[in-house]
């Protein structure tokens, strides 16, 4: 490689790193205890616990619908979650409106027997961390400016490998140069740990940015495909009485045999029409699980509309989550997460000492060729 | 016994390690969505390698000083 060549690609590293340090640091600190989010909740006491029952009959969801809205008189659902590693768990979510803000949800778990309140879901001091790691409480800008950091760093990590070629083609791998200068012991250091964790490194990175533009993919789903699938049944007005969510459910399940429920939005809200319940569909393995399938179904009646597989982007989306959050492997996966999560601080903290150190190192002879050019006071 | 210096040799040389830590990362990743339980204990084999591999260096530095 041409030196010219090393000393471009070195600009590159060293400014999409430099750019993106800041951020990529606390999205590396925060992303940390949230591995752990719901450990955490449950150690703090944030994390709704089911009863333990005998029987394994199951409240029904008009059951569990019933007591979420009897738990927050004057306000509306918008959607009914059943979680495939909570079992014992219903949540609903109630709001202002059918298309009430996010922010001004409420999210309450159920027992799933019982249809017994349990205490609210997402709130302690995890949820400011979730939103700082998200979107440092600054809504969609915020997540698309943090989109664009992890694009950065990708970039970062792209030129980083290129640039290892030359820094590292005399020595072994894994050579750390124990007998030279700090500065150096840091570059091998960085080089290494840097080496060894670009494929995680790049995956999460990636899966990040894709997750910031999950906002803008389910708006480009609503005006195209759901448009096309309430198209058919325009002008109807929003549903006087609502259909028995029991019957929705049962319906939903034979549109998506084989399937089980992962939630249910209401009429009205952002996943739907007006006139329609949503049901979202899972399969039951880890990949499946994630692979929603939307059944429409009469928000009056109950009858399936319609029902069609989420497009490329929404299924790239949803399978990009687990490769980002670690969370499909079990504890083990989530300590190693944690440790790639701590290298990586290590290689962003390493490259900002690396770069300060170079700097250092060239102001004085700066300071001495200025020194020679100055004219000697006679 | 005659050692390669080409080109070609340097870089494998110097990229072989990085480049099989890089499959076992994305395979361990890709198995644990895709193999159930099989491929969970696959994906912390493999995803855990890289820590290991650090892990390695820093005891073994440690054992030197």
């Amino acid at each position: 490689m041409k030196a010219r060549t090393v000393r471009l690609w070195s600009v590159v590293h060293t400014w999409t790193s430099l750019i993106s340090t800041l951020f990529l640091l606390l999205l590396c600190l925060t992303g940390l205890p949230l591995i752990f989010h719901h450990e955490i909740d449950e150690l703090l006491g944030y994390a709704p616990q089911p009863e333990a029952h005998a029987s394994a009959a199951r409240a029904t969801p008009q059951v569990v619908a019933d007591a979420a809205l009897a738990a927050d008189p004057g306000r509306v659902l918008q959607y009914v979650s059943w979680d495939k590693d909570e079992p014992g768990i219903v949540i609903a979510f109630t709001n202002n409106a059918p298309d009430g803000a996010p922010d001004n949800a409420t999210l309450r778990a159920f027992d799933a027997v019982s249809a017994k309140l349990l205490g609210p879901v997402g709130v302690g001091p995890m949820l400011i961390v979730l939103k700082l790691h998200t979107d440092m409480f600054a809504g969609q800008a915020g997540k698309l400016f943090l989109g664009g950091m992890g694009l950065l760093f990708a970039v970062a990590i792209v030129s980083g490998v290129v640039l290892y070629w030359p820094f590292t083609r005399r020595l072994r791998f894994a050579t750390i140069r124990d007998h030279a200068s700090r500065r150096v012991r840091w570059l091998d250091w960085h080089n290494l740990i840097g080496v060894v964790t670009v494929a995680w490194a790049l995956v999460v990175g990636l899966t990040g940015v894709v997750n910031t533009w999950a906002e803008l993919m389910l708006n480009q789903w609503k005006a195209t495909e759901l448009a096309s699938m309430v198209a058919p049944y325009a002008g109807k007005p929003p549903p006087l009485h609502l259909a028995s969510l029991d019957d929705v459910v049962a319906r939903a399940r034979q549109a998506a045999p084989g399937m089980e429920i992962a939630f249910i939005a209401f009429p009205g809200t952002p996943f739907t029409s007006s006139h329609h319940f949503a049901a979202f569909m899972r399969g039951d393995t880890a990949l499946t699980a994630r692979l929603l399938k939307p059944v429409l179904l009469d928000g009056e009646t109950g009858e399936v509309a319609d029902s069609r597989a989420l497009p490329l982007y929404l299924q790239a989306l949803f399978i990009s989550q687990p490769l980002h959050f670690g969370d499909y492997g079990g504890m083990p996966l989530k300590v190693i997460w944690a440790a790639l999560d701590m290298l990586t601080i290590v290689v962003i903290g390493s490259g900002l000492y690396l770069w300060l150190a170079r700097r250092r190192k060239r102001a004085p002879a700066r300071t001495d060729a200025f020194a020679k050019r100055a004219p000697v006071p006679s | 016994m005659h050692g390669s210096s080409g080109p070609s040799h340097l870089r494998i040389r110097v990229f072989a390690a990085p480049i099989l830590l890089a499959a076992a990362t994305i395979t361990g990743l890709l198995a644990a969505l895709l193999w159930g339980t099989v491929g969970q204990y696959v994906a912390w084999v493999t995803v855990g390698a890289p820590v290991l591999v650090v892990l390695g260096v820093w005891l073994r530095r440690s054992k030197k000083a």
